[in-house]
């Protein structure tokens, strides 16, 4: 049985810094040198794919829609309820982050099931570079709508003991939704080819009674149907939860720098 | 630069190349997906939605504005019913007082022409009688000079005739 888990394939290095960099740093840094990978070739064709997309599903949009528009509608009217429902109306205006998102990560994690790209979710780099962005969102917004003294005195609540408490857990929320999604995306791929490979050990064993020749000719019977359903909950469920999970901590993280304006308070009591 | 092939990241790494282009990615798409998706979308709901709430707005006025012309219109039917059955209660009145005058009017002209009558047929009554007494004063004379056989003078005898006519008369 012979199976190796990669990272993504490197396609272009920039060598000087490759050999400034390899072996010095801590493994999970050594990758600097690495320009272009196959999580980046799988970034672009998310980017093109959505914006064809985009383009198509946009087409035309008339008052009267055709089925097309129906279904895009209904999707666009979904996002905009769940954001309004988990951040409130105020927050409105971060749907279409949050619907680019979802669509990013669902596509990233579907895109590695073509056998052509490998799930640019399930990289760590991606997955961590949009943590960040919720956590520059969180940051940013606090500022705004708190003032910058009163979002560092929030690190020193309930108490002043709790400040390396709330330094870790800032630093810990980005690391467990990056970790979280790069995981099960990875992970099940992982999964995958460890079911693939025991299957084919269990073929083979299937058709080792006959002799040499003969089991050569038969096929690996046993790879051809489990994995699909085994494919059905790593690839296409876990997907759309991650995805899902992913986009809901976006917007509870952040609508929690943004609460409602003052009026609003008081008119809902 | 170089072009590799062989090579693999590890499996858990932070590549700070992918990290960069994953943000430009997200900007990319999150910039081109709200303008072209999902604000023309959303507004083209929310028109539509409005539209929607403008009809049915303007549907319940007009529901309104209809049932208080039919109620105006009802209205106005029961008046007019309510003019013309006083209307016909009037003229079915005024008929029957014409009707009474009418008959009280002819009443009277049938009496008139039946006392003009019948004073008619008492003056030729009286007339008649004159005329058959002054015939039969004449016949008298006649006879009665036939019988005498003389001449009788009408004016010398008036009163042996008229005399004698009232005996007749008596008989």
């Amino acid at each position: 049985m012979d199976l190796s888990v990669n990272g993504p394939k490197v396609y272009v290095r920039i060598e000087k810094l490759y050999q400034r960099f390899a072996g010095t740093m801590v493994d999970m840094f050594g990758n600097l040198g690495n320009l272009i990978t196959q999580t980046t070739v799988s970034l672009f064709a998310v980017t093109i794919i959505l914006i064809i997309l985009g383009l198509v599903a946009s087409r035309n949009l008339r008052k009267r829609p055709g089925k097309l528009q129906v279904v895009t509608e209904k999707l666009v009217n979904m996002l905009y309820g769940l954001v309004a429902d988990t951040m409130g109306k105020h927050n409105l205006h971060f749907a279409p982050y949050i619907g680019t998102l979802f669509l990013c990560s669902i596509f990233g994690s579907l895109i590695g099931t073509t056998a052509i790209f490998r799930s640019s979710t399930g990289d760590l780099s991606v997955t961590l570079a949009w943590a960040l962005v919720t956590t520059g969102m969180v940051w940013y917004n606090n500022i705004k709508n708190f003032g910058f003294k009163a979002w560092l005195k929030g690190f020193t609540e309930p108490i002043v003991f709790m400040t390396p408490m709330n330094i870790v857990s800032e630093i810990a929320q980005p690391l467990s939704m990056a970790f979280r999604h790069f995981g099960n995306v990875a992970g099940g791929s992982v999964l995958t080819s460890l079911i693939y490979a025991a299957l084919a050990v269990a073929s083979k064993l299937l058709f080792g009674w006959l002799p040499a020749a003969v089991a050569s000719l038969c096929p690996p019977i046993l790879q051809a149907g489990i994995p699909a359903f085994l494919s059905l909950y790593f690839d296409f469920f876990s997907a759309f939860v991650q995805a899902f999970v992913f986009c809901l901590l976006t917007m509870v993280y952040v609508a929690g720098a943004c609460p409602p304006p003052e009026e609003e308070v008081k008119s809902e009591k | 630069m170089k072009v590799v092939f062989d090579a693999f990241e590890s499996f858990v790494g932070v590549n700070v190349w992918t990290m960069l282009f994953a943000w430009c990615n997200l900007l990319i798409i999150y910039l081109f997906l709200k303008k072209i998706l999902f604000k023309p979308v959303k507004n083209m709901i929310d028109s539509r939605q409005q539209e929607v709430d403008d009809m049915y707005q303007n549907a319940e006025t007009a529901e309104a504005d209809a049932k208080a012309m039919k109620a105006e219109y009802e209205e106005k039917l029961a008046k007019a019913n309510e003019e013309s059955e006083e209307i016909l209660r009037t003229a079915q009145r005024r008929a029957i007082l014409k009707e009474e005058e009418i008959l009280k009017e002819a009443a009277v002209e049938a009496t008139r022409i039946r006392d003009r009558a019948e004073g008619e047929i008492a003056m030729e009554k009286k007339r008649m009688l004159g005329e058959i007494k002054d015939e039969v004063s004449g016949m008298a004379i006649d006879i009665a000079a036939a019988v005498i056989g003389r001449e009788v003078s009408p004016t010398e005898h008036e009163q042996l005739i008229d005399s004698f006519i009232d005996e007749l008369g008596e008989n």
